[in-house]
């Protein structure tokens, strides 16, 4: 079956360069305009490899990039141009997979993309699903949107990040320098007490009660979980 | 201390914390202290670093020598005996010399004036006929310096900032333009080197059609990629003020026909509507006036795609006036006054392709006609544009 590879430029003759090149190689071509319509484009199906621009309007290459690494593993090369070192390193920190420096050459676009498909995983279903439910609570990380029940659920940017930290573990204790180094940065690791306020603030508005969660248990001495939740 | 001096003292402290940059603050601190300090003259005596002499940086005359304008006694000389010596010092009216004239009885008191610690001045006042200073008049006048060299400094310091604070947003300014110009460069060399190199691979073929396509693209990018570098060049001249501009007489309604014509030609949708008189002749550049109206149509279908756009030429006395108008989105109120900054970008949600240049060009060019260039906008509503060209520009 032919590959499916998502483009995204918000100039239309980056995606007309890309899409032309990218047919004769037998590929299947999506496109989208900004990183907004990429995540939307990208969860509504299959789709194995994304080739990201990052100045974008709405939402960039960087953020679109996050979004999708909340809940896939498909290869993402980000365009990025020369001399933005730093835009290199934070792409490939944020989870793409390669780089392609503009200008490039059509056919130093057709290897990149040949090497990055060949190395790719084939996709497990598990762990790839753009929707995570817990009991009643329920988050869409393709929209970094959370719900409890059919309530939408108003969190901060921190607050969601904490959230996916047990998300993308459930079943696991995380101590509370593991959650503080990965939410708010190395130089936090030692800094309990903004963790508990964010850890109360989340259950204020995830827990039905907040005195006896049930997604953000404590594990006394040890740190904090969300328990695999029983058949 | 009892609490009427406490409450008082607070009063002073507060007007001295609380004291922005402006005389005004001085004055009523003043006023305030001379509720329980009395004096005539007052003036602060700050060291020229760069002359190593006294310069008078503030003075006043509250009391009796309010009309006696520089013939008073203002202590210049006792200002600096008290710098020398760095201490407080008084000095008492000549004895062996009686007049009847209170002016000619000068009461002095030196106090020495600190900026971060160090000696840098000296605060005089002056009493006219006395009374002599007596010891709890010195402390009070003790607190009141410390207090008037802390609102001194914080002037200094927020003026300081104020430059620190221009410095920086032309950094700013210089930066994104870096930023910007490097992107608005490699954009089209982006093209040219993609669709060029497409054409070039051996391992497929292209039909006709696609080849032209990919040919005219590369043709159209390297125009936009020479128009780029013009305009920067142009902005550097306009700024070094070494652009040629080739005057002759021209009418102005006719320049805007054309350029109004042209850029429909390109735009085949867009929504023009003019109201041009036709007007007495200028004495312009044709080409760079040309450039200025293009480039207001040309930033009204980038920022305010799709609106209708009117253009008015007006005669009002001895200047034609052009208004610009289009019903796009507006500009914040905050950008307006920066729009015309050469590298001033709006920053947007929508990333619109564009160099910082067209505006501060067009008002460079309008400034070399004797014209002025400005905008209104109400945010939701559209832009207006006018611009003011003398019909007999004085060379």
């Amino acid at each position: 079956m032919a590959k499916r590879i998502l483009i995204v430029d918000d100039e239309p003759r980056y995606l007309r360069l890309l899409e032309a090149n990218l047919r004769t190689e037998g590929y299947e071509v999506v496109t989208a305009q900004d990183g907004a319509q990429a995540v939307d484009v990208f969860s509504n199906q299959p789709i194995d490899l994304v080739l990201m621009d990052v100045m974008m309007p709405k939402l960039d290459g960087f953020g679109a990039t996050q979004r999708i690494r909340e809940f896939s593993n498909i290869p993402i090369i980000i365009l990025t141009a020369k001399g933005d070192e730093q835009d290199r390193v934070r792409g490939l920190d944020l989870g793409a997979d390669d780089y392609l420096v503009k200008p490039f050459s059509a056919t130093e676009l057709l290897a990149r993309v040949r090497a990055v498909l060949r190395r790719a995983q084939p996709p497990s279903e598990a762990g790839q699903s753009r929707f995570f439910t817990h009991d009643n609570l329920k988050i869409d990380f393709a929209r970094a949107e959370v719900w409890r029940g059919e309530l939408p659920v108003s969190l901060s940017a921190t607050e969601y990040r904490l959230l996916l930290q047990f998300a993308h573990h459930v079943g696991k204790i995380m101590t509370s320098e593991d959650l503080l180094t990965s939410v708010w940065g190395p130089e936090y690791r030692t800094d309990k007490e903004i963790l508990w306020v964010s850890i109360a603030r989340l259950r204020q508005k995830l827990e039905d009660d907040a005195h006896t969660p049930k997604h953000i248990v404590t594990r006394s001495g040890l740190g904090y979980l969300m328990p695999p939740i029983e058949e | 201390m009892d609490d009427q001096t406490i409450a008082y003292m607070q009063e002073l402290m507060q007007i001295a914390a609380r004291a922005g940059n402006s005389r005004d603050d001085i004055e009523k601190f003043l006023a305030k202290l001379r509720e329980q300090f009395v004096f005539d003259n007052v003036a602060v005596y700050l060291q020229d670093e760069s002359t190593q002499t006294l310069e008078v940086v503030y003075a006043r005359a509250i009391g009796r020598a309010k009309y006696a304008e520089a013939d008073a006694a203002w202590g210049e000389d006792f200002a600096g005996q008290v710098l020398q010596k760095g201490k407080l010092l008084l000095q008492d009216p000549t004895p062996d010399i009686p007049s009847e004239d209170r002016l000619h009885q000068a009461y002095l008191l030196g106090l020495p004036f600190r900026e971060e610690g160090l000696i840098k001045g000296a605060l005089i006042f002056v009493r006219f006929g006395g009374p002599a200073y007596e010891q709890n008049h010195i402390t009070m006048a003790l607190v009141a310096t410390e207090l008037l060299s802390m609102l001194f400094e914080r002037v200094t310091w927020k003026e300081l900032h104020r430059e620190l604070h221009d410095l920086k947003r032309q950094m700013q300014l210089q930066e994104d333009f870096v930023s910007t110009i490097s992107h608005e460069l490699r954009t089209p060399l982006g093209f040219i080197k993609g669709y060029s190199t497409s054409l070039l691979r051996q391992d497929t073929s292209w039909d006709d059609e696609t080849q032209h396509e990919f040919l005219t693209i590369i043709d159209e990018e390297a125009d936009r990629l020479a128009l780029l570098i013009e305009n920067v060049l142009e902005s550097a001249r306009l700024q070094s003020k070494t652009l040629p501009l080739r005057f002759q007489p021209l009418r102005l309604d006719a320049v805007i026909r054309d350029v109004a014509q042209r850029i429909r030609s390109r735009y085949k949708e867009l929504d023009v509507s003019m109201d041009i008189q036709n007007a007495s002749p200028i004495s312009g550049d044709g080409v760079r006036l040309a450039q200025v109206f293009e480039n207001l149509f040309t930033n009204a279908i980038k920022y305010a795609p799709g609106a209708p756009i009117f253009v008015i030429l007006k005669q009002v006395g001895k200047s034609l006036v052009v208004s610009f108008l289009d019903r796009g989105p507006g500009i914040p109120k905050e950008s307006l006054p920066l729009i015309f900054e050469r590298f001033y970008r709006v920053r947007s949600e929508k990333t619109v392709t564009g160099t910082g240049l067209g505006l501060y060009i067009c008002k460079q060019i309008i400034a070399a006609h004797r014209g002025k260039i400005w905008a209104e906008s109400n945010p939701g509503q559209g832009t207006t544009f006018f611009i003011e060209l003398p019909i007999t520009p004085s060379n």
